[in-house]
């Protein structure tokens, strides 16, 4: 049956391996590179990804905070990546 | 002199000097009661405007636009046209407000009702609960984490072009049911996941799939997941592989052994060659339903294999570096092809190209200019080989509320 294929568990083990990987040799912290990155560039390197920059005057301080949960979860944003955005969009 | 002669004098100047203070005193009193009052009033005017912990918003979108249409069909030998122009373009108007109510830092409410041009349907109604750093909790009727571009890229003022890759954002689209997901870091890179238990879709009589909405038509529940990389500490390369698992069948039917199976690879890099941006995303989708037996319209019964494969990958370039109003022209590009099930009543071969010239007005506000080639060849019984060439010209204006 198709449905539980040697392919479709060699994918899987392949997927979790890596995974597996991963966490062992990188953890699960960010680099003090990343870790050190402001709003500003966080701004810039994100929301691109996606859709155009927007500019912080759009919305108001409390819009903001609304807007940085609901794009957190569109875009699966880290904790720390959506406060240091949500700050800057604020100043 | 003797001091009872300067004692009245003293007296006088002692008087004097007890009367200033009071004066003094009094107009003071005068003006602290007067600040005293203003600042209870403005207390007033501030209290009714506090924040407080919940916050209410409305955003959303609009797409309009216009589209001009020449089909060419060519079937035994002979070939039939017809052109066709229509304000708006029907299969892309949307007009979607977004409600987003706030509880806190910890509680989101969703809901995008959206009115298509000829009816109202809902996009999502959801509640989320951020519960802990990396993990958010969604229930309600929610996006499929199924590659990206249905949960991402569909709204017209992000899409770079005026329309939808055919087949990739209409399964598995929007469920009721449960989620969790989260961004997390690893290092110089980022990793995110994503996982869905939901309702499942319905197979339909010929071989279809379509959502089952609210009341489940099994008792098994179908699990969606999508995995996220992103190697770059830049974020600018996401790597997501999505996988989908559920039996799709009808309880005491013919099709109660149906299950289907789904994969899906999506790419998106996003990068800045100074002056040029250089946007590139793309999208694999395969369906797969177990064989089953199907009944034709004459009651004949027949069988095929239900596998549809669908692409799409698309470039798009904007020099955002550069110092004039040639910052706000972007250039996009897309090819696709969407295969559906080859002996289908359905079956289709159809491949596509498309290109587009926008121009931003802000950054949610977009004016594009679009065209379409379409090519599509039957593979159904009733009319395999028939073939239909579709050329589109696209004016849509979008934008975000």
């Amino acid at each position: 049956m198709r449905i539980i294929s040697i392919r479709n568990i060699a994918a899987l083990m392949v997927v979790t391996f890596g995974i597996a990987t991963l966490f062992s040799v990188f953890g699960c912290k960010a680099s003090q590179k990343v870790s050190g990155k402001t709003g500003v560039q966080l701004w810039a390197e994100n929301c691109r990804r996606c859709h155009n920059t927007p500019s912080p005057n759009t919305f108001s301080h409390e819009q903001w905070e609304t807007i940085g949960l609901h794009m957190q979860s569109r875009a699966l944003l880290t904790d720390d990546e959506r406060d240091k955005i949500v700050a800057f969009l604020k100043q | 002199m003797s001091y009872t002669k300067k004692l009245p004098q003293a007296l006088l100047v002692l008087v004097a000097i007890f009367s200033f203070v009071l004066n003094v005193e009094a107009q003071q009193k005068d003006v602290d009661s007067s600040v005293y009052d203003r600042l209870t009033e403005l207390e007033k005017q501030v209290a009714q405007h506090k924040p407080g912990e919940e916050h209410f918003l409305i955003v959303g979108l609009l797409t309009t636009g216009f589209v001009s249409n020449k089909t060419t069909t060519t079937s035994g030998g002979t070939s039939s046209s017809a052109k066709t122009n229509s304000f708006p373009d029907v299969d892309h108007f949307e007009f979607s407000p977004m409600f987003l109510w706030r509880h806190g830092q910890k509680f989101l409410l969703e809901f995008e009702p959206s009115f298509d041009g000829s009816s109202l349907g809902v996009n999502w109604a959801d509640v989320s609960w951020f519960a802990a750093p990396g993990l958010i909790i969604r229930g309600g009727y929610l996006v499929l984490p199924f590659g990206t571009y249905s949960k991402r890229l569909a709204a017209g003022w992000i899409d770079k072009l005026p329309t939808d890759p055919a087949g990739v954002a209409d399964i598995p689209g929007a469920d009721f049911g449960v989620e969790i997901e989260g961004g997390l870091p690893l290092g110089n890179m980022k990793w995110n996941y994503d996982v869905s238990l939901t309702n499942g879709m319905q197979l339909l009589p010929d071989g279809e799939l379509q959502n089952v909405g609210s009341i489940d038509n099994n008792r098994n529940k179908t699990l969606t997941g999508r995995i996220g990389f992103l190697p770059f500490s830049n974020s600018s390369l996401e790597i997501g592989l999505s996988g989908l698992y559920g039996t799709a069948g009808d309880d005491n039917t013919s099709f109660k052994t149906a299950k289907t199976t789904m994969y899906a690879v999506d790419v998106n890099y996003v990068q800045l060659f100074n002056p040029i941006a250089v946007n590139f995303k793309g999208q694999f989708d395969d369906v797969h339903v177990n064989e089953q037996t199907y009944v034709d319209t004459a009651n004949n019964s027949y069988t095929f294999n239900n596998n549809s494969t669908t692409y799409f990958a698309q470039l798009s370039l904007r020099p955002s570096g550069i110092a004039n109003a040639f910052k706000n022209v972007e250039l996009a590009f897309r090819v696709g092809n969407y295969t559906t099930p080859n002996g289908s009543l359905w079956g289709n071969k159809s491949d596509y190209v498309e290109g587009c010239l926008s121009y931003w007005l802000s950054w949610r506000t977009v004016f594009k200019c679009g065209v379409q080639s379409n090519t599509t060849t039957s593979t159904a019984p009733v009319d395999k080989g028939t073939k239909t060439k579709s050329n589109s010209l696209f004016l849509q204006f979008s934008i975000q509320l």
